[in-house]
């Protein structure tokens, strides 16, 4: 019975390893292809089954024939990077004020005011893709890479705030109580005690906040033209009537590469214990 | 000084230029991949002579490679030969207009030059500039065909600026055609010899004879017939084509879309059941998930030798003469099939045609224009009149996945797709014949070129869906889409669009 | 002392409303308006649009569509997540190197993701049909039929946001005490009645968490069908997010596409605090 049980458990482990791996490996395959080893038939064998070719690596690269990822690259680095951070430490605040503190702004409370954050992420891009990009135009940043930040801290600040007051409602009050017992501000509680403990909340939230800023791709192809290009946008913009099978794998390999290691970090983080407690 | 004045005297100024400094002085441009320069006051020559550093030009266009890719190597050299800064932004065609449109209705003057689908004239006309006419007697655009020139007018105005010209035709296996035994096999299933489709009717057969049967001795069966039926992936225009023949009658006139003066939508008259009902029928000769392949699809299959037929733009037909296509110069070309019997609608009858009618669409394809509210017209119309230029054209044409199609007389000799691009005779051939046939013929159909066609169209389209699912008949569809069509032209303006309309008629009716 | 907690919630409450206040407003103006491709601009047309927007069976029918989709792959998600945390918790080889491979589909991006998945499921191309044929299940018309398209589209989704899921559960198990289980072995439960008794409810306050997060990501889902299917066949496919881009970018009907987009927000705020607070009710027995 045991052995059975043990059988199960690695055979499931395996289908959703090979579910998972499935499209990777695909597209690791159709990367190399052209044209002539699309039609006919799916293969995956280069050498043994179609002849390999670089172009679809190449394209990603400069070169009159494709794109260049490299800038697109940095600038979605920096935008999601700094968009996460800022959206991370105004997140965070508010989360700490309204998991240890009362507010009322008429027959609002804190539940309500938790929910308007979080209620953010309801509306589909595509419905304020017109009117962020008056505002943008308005305040003369369109295209740039300030106004991208702007809308990605309002777009990321609600997950940041969502998975810290979890986070702030699962820390006993003990720690902030025996703080303020010993004549500490809540401020100073919060920077000198409760942070420093808070480091597996902000581990998660900033795992959202990234991933979704970097898989952004609504917003930026709407409030950006020439000057700024993020990486989302630039591969999309590969496809073309004939759809470039291997330039779009190549380049969906790349872009998956930084946040992978991302996943690394992620679980040893995990494995460690360090995220116990991160969410209730 | 008025833009024209100095449009007209920089123009001027180059030839002079050019004159003075002798053909003597003749460069070598081939390193750009042109054979060599055609003097003109476009060729790489005088825009050499021009000097534009520290200036920028914007440019928005399609995704690489259709258009996309020779915007951004005209781009370059431009940029390497006058010293502007060039940049370019590549949109994929779904969201290309909106791009472009937003920017024009929120006043954000954010391109200079734009690519666009030639259909959207209706609704950008609004903020073009007017072609000046200094460029339009430049020898690059004086020999484009009646045809594409009355494509880029609207209102008596050159707005578009021709760089592409595009049609449906038929495209076929001529191999399988004139094999023996293909055409033993179609005359024992069905009493008549194979010959190349003359009517939807036809088509439809050849394409069930040949379907789900390996007549390329690959081991991987084959299949009747490729068409672009995904819904909002330029669905609409493969449908357009397939009811040209039978609902545009060539003693009606005034109007295939709608009738002109009444503004009463013609979609739901039994021409256009007829050929949605054919259209339909045709998805049993359709490869494994035929019926939503998107363009990029048919040209795989076509292009990669997996289908019999197909019909719709060039693009199939150039991959099938790449290189290293498996099927190169296995296949030829035709205008599309027509109908015998032509729906009449100022009697109500069905007219019979002894001689299949045919309806050749001139489909749109890539436009280029300047957005009237540029700072920078001067140098945007010289990069378009480079982009245009004779030899640039002749270099893209013969680069497949640059989507750039005939549209000057020259580019309709068989000759030079045989030299230049190794066609045998039977392929370039039937290939410029076609393409003669569709741009003198009579009984042109064009597209709907009014504001709001991406409405109509994708209206349009979401019927025809509905019937190919089998979820409507096609009266019941073709009814909801006239209904809607009713409705779309109440919100818009009856005069607007009638007015609109007229211009298209115009070229139709000529 | 107090006074301070406003130091907190504010910077973000400001800046969060100091951004969305603009289009939030202006989505409301111009839903009053007939903002489309020859009337650019906000005119005033009063409640048209809604009017227009009660009796667009297209809206209601992806309303409808969307939801089923979204409960629907929601319920997988977390089901398939939970299985797949309980798995690889505890008692199994190599499971750092199963933890993050199982992460990493959810740190791709959707919509570049999206066109892979479509020459996947390509019927005569992908790779996918082959196999099938191989393992004796048969070709399926993945893209051209109906119910299998909404089966596609399903797949993409567990595909990508399972992790989500996992990830949450699998921190939230990693963070259990001991005690209860140590107390479960000795009173002498097998692993089901642990499961049932133990493991499921000390982890009901974060499935809601997750389980609503997810809705709310989820019910956005445009991307996917815009490449995948195109809303099709027909529009079985068509969830809302898509059907108000058609309105909005393509038919460039503003006007009306804002008015889409308010009905949806409200439709959507309502369901998702009716389903929390029956969820809460369900799963979490006393709130800490």
């Amino acid at each position: 019975m045991r052995t059975l049980y043990l059988a199960l458990k690695y055979l499931a482990v395996l289908l959703w390893s090979a579910f998972v791996i499935f499209p990777f490996l695909w597209m690791i395959s159709t990367s190399f292809k052209t044209a002539n080893a699309v039609t006919g038939g799916a293969k995956w064998l280069p050498w043994l089954q179609f002849e390999p070719s670089l172009s679809g690596w190449q394209s990603l690269f400069g070169g009159v024939g494709g794109i260049n990822i490299l800038k697109p690259y940095a600038n979605s680095a920096i935008v999601t990077l700094s968009g996460s951070a800022i959206a991370l430490v105004l997140g965070t605040l508010a989360a700490y004020g309204l998991s240890r503190f009362t507010f009322k702004a008429g027959p609002l409370k804190n539940g309500d005011i938790t929910f308007f954050f979080i209620s953010q992420r309801i509306m589909p891009p595509i419905v304020l893709a017109i009117p962020f990009f008056l505002m943008l135009r308005f305040l003369g940043l369109l295209d740039t890479l300030p106004g991208l930040i702007l809308i990605y801290v309002a777009m990321l600040m609600p997950i940041a705030v969502w998975v810290m007051v979890d986070f702030f409602n699962s820390v006993p009050r003990g720690l902030d109580e025996m703080a303020w017992m010993d004549g500490c501000t809540p401020v100073t509680t919060f920077l000198r005690v409760i942070l420093p403990n808070a480091l597996p909340g902000l581990v998660v939230a900033a795992m959202f906040c990234l991933i979704f800023g970097w898989n952004d791709f609504f917003f930026a192809f709407t409030m950006t033209f020439t000057e700024v290009q993020l990486l989302p946008v630039s591969i999309v913009a590969l496809n073309s009537s004939v759809t470039p099978w291997w330039s779009l794998s190549a380049a969906a390999i790349v872009s998956v590469a930084p946040l992978a290691v991302l996943a690394f970090v992620v679980e040893r983080f995990l494995s460690r214990g360090g995220l116990a407690g991160a969410v209730r | 000084m008025t833009t024209k004045t100095t449009l007209r005297g920089a123009l001027l100024a180059t030839s002079a230029l050019m004159i003075s400094a002798g053909l003597a002085a003749a460069q070598d441009y081939s390193k750009y991949g042109i054979k060599e320069d055609v003097p003109g006051a476009c060729s790489f020559a005088s825009i050499d002579a021009k000097d534009y550093s520290g200036r920028t030009l914007n440019i928005i266009t399609h995704a690489i490679p259709v258009i996309g890719e020779p915007t951004a190597l005209h781009a370059q050299q431009f940029q390497e030969l006058t010293g502007a800064t060039v940049n370019v932004v590549h949109v994929p065609f779904g969201d290309l207009f909106q791009r472009i449109m937003i920017p024009f209705q929120t006043g954000q003057q954010a391109y200079d030059v734009l690519f666009f689908a030639s259909l959207w004239l209706g609704d950008f006309n609004p903020y073009l500039a007017e072609v000046p006419q200094a460029y339009q007697e430049v020898s690059g655009m004086q020999s484009v065909t009646p045809t594409y020139k009355g494509v880029a007018t609207w209102n008596g105005k050159m707005l578009n600026y021709t760089m592409d010209g595009d049609r449906h035709y038929l495209k076929y296996r001529s191999d399988v055609f004139s094999n023996p035994e293909m055409q033993a096999l179609f005359k024992e299933k069905t009493g008549r010899d194979l010959t190349v489709p003359a009517t939807w009717e036809e088509y439809n057969e050849v394409a069930a004879v040949f379907n789900n049967m390996d007549w390329d001795g690959d081991g991987a069966p084959n299949f009747g017939t490729a068409e672009v039926t995904k819904r909002d992936d330029l669905m609409f225009s493969a449908f357009i084509s397939r009811v040209a023949a039978y609902a545009k009658h060539p003693d009606v006139k005034g109007g295939f879309f709608f009738d002109l003066a009444t503004m009463e939508p013609l979609v739901n008259t039994p021409g256009w059941v007829k050929g949605l009902e054919m259209f339909v029928a045709a998805q049993a000769s359709m490869p494994p998930g035929g019926t939503s392949f998107g363009l990029g699809d048919e040209i795989f299959s076509f292009g990669g030798g997996q289908a019999l037929m197909s019909y719709s733009w060039d693009d199939a037909f150039i991959q099938a003469m790449q290189e290293d296509s498996p099927i190169r110069n296995k296949v030829a070309a035709a205008p599309l099939p027509g109908a015998t019997e032509v729906w009449n609608r100022t009697t109500g009858q069905w007219d019979k045609f002894d001689t299949p009618n045919t309806a050749p669409y001139v489909t749109w394809g890539w436009s280029s224009a300047v957005a009237s509210a540029s700072e920078n017209q001067d140098m945007a119309f010289d990069y378009l009149c480079f982009f245009g230029n004779e030899a640039n054209t002749l270099a893209d044409l013969q680069i497949g996945r640059f989507g750039v199609n005939p549209y000057r007389e020259a580019h309709f000799d068989p000759a030079f797709y045989e030299t230049e691009l190794g066609w045998d005779v039977n392929t370039a051939t039937t290939y410029t014949d076609t393409l003669k046939a569709i741009d003198g013929g009579q009984n042109q159909v064009f597209d709907l070129r009014v504001p709001g066609v991406g409405e109509f169209m994708s209206s349009l389209a979401a019927g025809v869906a509905r019937a190919q699912s089998g979820e409507a008949t096609a009266q019941e569809a073709l009814d909801g889409v006239a209904a809607e069509w009713k409705a779309i032209v109440d919100r818009i303006g009856v005069d607007r669009v009638r007015e609109a309309y007229a211009n298209v008629v115009a070229l139709e009716d000529k | 002392m107090y006074r301070q907690k406003y130091i907190f919630l504010l910077p973000g409450l400001l800046v969060l409303v100091a951004i969305i206040l603009f289009p939030l407003l202006f989505t409301i103006r111009v839903s009053f308006s007939s903002w489309d491709v020859y009337n650019p601009g906000l005119n005033w047309i009063g409640g048209e649009n809604y009017a227009r927007l009660w009796e667009d069976a297209r809206y209601w029918e992806a309303l409808t569509r969307l939801s089923v989709l979204t409960v629907g792959t929601v319920l997988l998600q977390y089901t398939l997540g939970f299985a797949l945390a309980l798995l690889v918790w505890r008692d199994i080889i190599a499971r750092r190197f199963f933890r993050v491979l199982f992460l990493v589909p959810m740190m791709t991006t959707p919509v570049v993701m999206s066109v892979i998945w479509r020459t996947i499921f390509h019927e005569s191309l992908g790779p996918l049909n082959p196999i099938l044929d191989a393992i004796g299940i048969g070709a399926q018309p993945w893209l051209s039929q109906a119910g299998h398209a909404f089966a596609a589209v399903m797949i993409v989704e567990v595909w990508q946001w399972t992790p989500f899921m996992f990830l949450l559960l699998l921190a939230g198990l990693l963070s259990l005490p001991n005690e209860p289980f140590l107390a479960a072995r000795i009173d002498g439960a097998g692993p089901i009645r642990t499961f049932l008794s133990v493991t499921f409810p000390m982890m009901g306050a974060i499935s809601v968490g997750a389980i609503l997060i997810r809705l709310i990501e989820a019910s956005k889902l445009m991307e996917t069908v815009y490449v995948l299917t195109s809303g099709g066949p027909g529009t079985s496919t068509e969830t809302t997010s898509y059907y108000i881009y058609i309105r909005g970018m393509r038919d460039f009907q503003i006007g009306y596409s804002a008015s889409l987009s308010l009905t949806y927000l409200i439709v959507m705020s309502v369901a998702l605090t009716l389903i929390a607070k029956a969820l809460i009710r369900l799963m979490v027995k006393d709130r800490t």
